[in-house]
């Protein structure tokens, strides 16, 4: 179309998960629905889950989801492999193996070249590749803000699903991936982050779960959810709520972009922050040590996030070296599940 | 100099980057910045702070209106003076600054000073255009904070150009400061200026 480079992002008003409907909105659209009911359908909307499982015979289920949103980089092959990594991780976080997949788009073939729309889907499919998931169709709509993601289907052994809801009395928690994605991308978008910074939160967004899901297996794993939208504790709170549990954070052990912190004390923080907070805030204490600048990172939307992960206290240290073995460099040790104070997040 | 921003419509980060611009290039001693959604709100409130500025905002319809001032920097007074502000009185206008020290007006019975008090603000948009100026302080803050019948009085004054502003340091010893409804938060330093500035000031 011509030779200027094209900035995605500034061609979208939100970006990544932090484009999400605010969490409470979303509630209270699904309140009340009257479901159809089947049970076979063992992990289903009313749940809220990572994704819905349903059960084909005693030795299979089924793993959906789905995913999509507005462009979080400039550049279309890694937009294209960060929403395919972003959908696939909810697979991986209910335990399951991703098969198959189908591409959502919504382009405005209008502005943008067709050619961009193109290496969007050769990332994506770069990222399929990678989990062994085959492309079997899709849908493309003409649409004034690009959007791109995948509904991905994926295979599940009934008996060993983990869900959010399953946390035990003295679990340690686990992250996988650092947290600050969406306050560095709302600052690639302002033009402040470097392109060092920009490429090393790109290959984080890009790098799927799957290595963390496969270090998982033969620990004593409790729960589990991936991190995205409603930002760490957001995610943490639906863990907590009815688990008859609480949860003390350790936000010093938190794995994050340094740099997230000074730029949320500029205020580069992405709307969804506030939502996240809004809607989630009223579960958690923070010490008075713990900076709003650390408070915003915890609250803050991840895109294609970790793998946050609740293990028995004696498999914590063996499941941080098994991910390390496999490549998750900076999965730590964040917090852990304890009695008092009884569905309320602590944290110090 | 005083520098206003209409950021309404503008997502996360633009806000910021408008404010931040402005400031770098005109470095003003007071900025107001009107959002229309308080992630907006936040960041720009968080950005200004970060650059040593003074922080308040008030609801205006669906709108924040954020207003920071930087009482380190100097004041441009002469900038003031020949009246580039936008709010400023017409040059050659006379400028009468009203300094409101009191929720109640004269001694005797409160509930009759309040009265009257109340009836000064409302009257004070007789004195036209040569008003130029109302800064609150002490109890009078509370004439600008929620809850006050003289919060719309002085709307239509703001929208007439008068200058409405309130002592923070009063309105942060009254817990008002999170209340303010109408105007901007003032320093010390600013009210001795305008003192300076103004053709003649009363008291009351």
């Amino acid at each position: 179309m011509n030779d200027a480079i094209i900035r995605l992002t500034q061609t979208v008003k939100g970006s990544g998960c932090a484009a999400k409907l605010a969490p409470g909105d979303l509630d209270r659209a699904l309140c009340g629905l009257d479901l159809p009911v089947d049970p076979n359908l063992l992990v289903g909307l009313e749940r809220a889950d990572d994704a819905g499982v349903y059960k084909i015979s005693d030795e299979l289920a089924l793993v959906q989801t789905v995913d999509f949103f507005p462009p979080m980089v400039d550049e279309p092959f890694s937009f294209g492999q960060i929403a395919a990594a972003n959908a696939l991780s909810d697979v991986y976080a209910m335990g399951g193996t991703p098969r198959t997949a189908m591409n959502i788009v919504a382009f405005p073939g209008r502005t943008l070249d067709i050619s961009i729309l193109r290496d969007i889907i050769e990332g994506g499919l770069s990222k399929m590749r990678e989990a062994g998931v085959v492309l079997v169709g899709g849908h493309t709509i003409d649409d004034p803000e690009l959007k791109y993601g995948l509904s991905v289907t994926g295979f599940i052994h009934p008996a060993r699903i983990l869900t959010k809801k399953n946390l035990q009395f003295g679990d340690l928690l686990l992250l996988t991936k650092p947290l600050g994605t969406g306050i560095v991308t709302t600052a690639i978008k302002a033009g402040f982050a470097d392109k060092e910074l920009t490429d090393r939160v790109t290959l984080a967004m890009a790098t799927l779960n799957m290595a963390a899901a496969e270090a998982m297996a033969g620990f004593a794993v409790h729960a589990c959810t991936d991190i995205t939208g409603f930002g760490f504790l957001g995610h943490l709170a639906e863990m907590v709520v009815d688990s008859g549990c609480g949860v003390l954070v350790k936000s010093r052990e938190i794995p994050h972009y340094s740099e997230a912190l000074q730029w949320a004390d500029m205020g580069l923080i992405p709307a969804g922050t506030y939502n996240n907070r809004n809607f989630r805030g009223a579960f958690v204490d923070f010490a008075d040590s713990v900076s709003m600048a650390i408070q915003d990172l915890l609250f803050d939307p991840q895109t294609s996030g970790g793998l946050l992960i609740a293990v028995a206290a004696a498999d914590a240290e063996p499941l941080v070296a098994a991910l390390k073995a496999r490549g998750v460099g900076c999965a730590a040790i964040v917090g852990e599940v304890v009695a008092k104070p009884f569905g309320r997040i602590v944290v110090e | 100099m005083k520098f206003e921003l209409d950021c309404r419509g503008l997502n996360c980060p633009a806000p910021v980057l408008k404010v931040r611009d402005a400031i770098e290039q005109e470095q003003p001693t007071s900025i107001s910045v009107i959002v229309d959604n308080d992630a907006a709100r936040q960041n720009v409130s968080r950005f200004l702070e970060h650059r040593h500025y003074q922080v308040s905002f008030y609801h205006q319809g669906a709108d924040f209106i954020v207003s920071a001032s930087n009482s380190c920097a100097v004041p441009e007074v002469e900038v003031d003076a020949v009246g580039v502000s936008p709010n400023a009185a017409l040059p050659g206008t006379k400028k009468i600054m009203v300094l409101v020290t009191s929720s109640n007006m004269g001694h005797g019975d409160d509930g009759l000073g309040d009265m009257l008090m109340f009836n000064f603000i409302k009257t004070l948009k007789e004195m036209g255009p040569e008003l130029w100026r109302v800064v609150f302080v002490n109890s009078g803050v509370s004439f600008v904070s929620e809850g006050s019948e003289a919060v719309s009085v002085l709307q239509v004054l703001v929208s007439l150009g008068v200058e409405v502003t309130a002592c923070g340091a009063c309105l942060a010893y009254f817990h008002l400061l999170d209340k303010l409804q109408v105007g901007e938060v003032t320093n010390m330093l600013e009210i001795v200026t305008a003192m300076k500035q103004a053709d003649s000031v009363v008291t009351i």
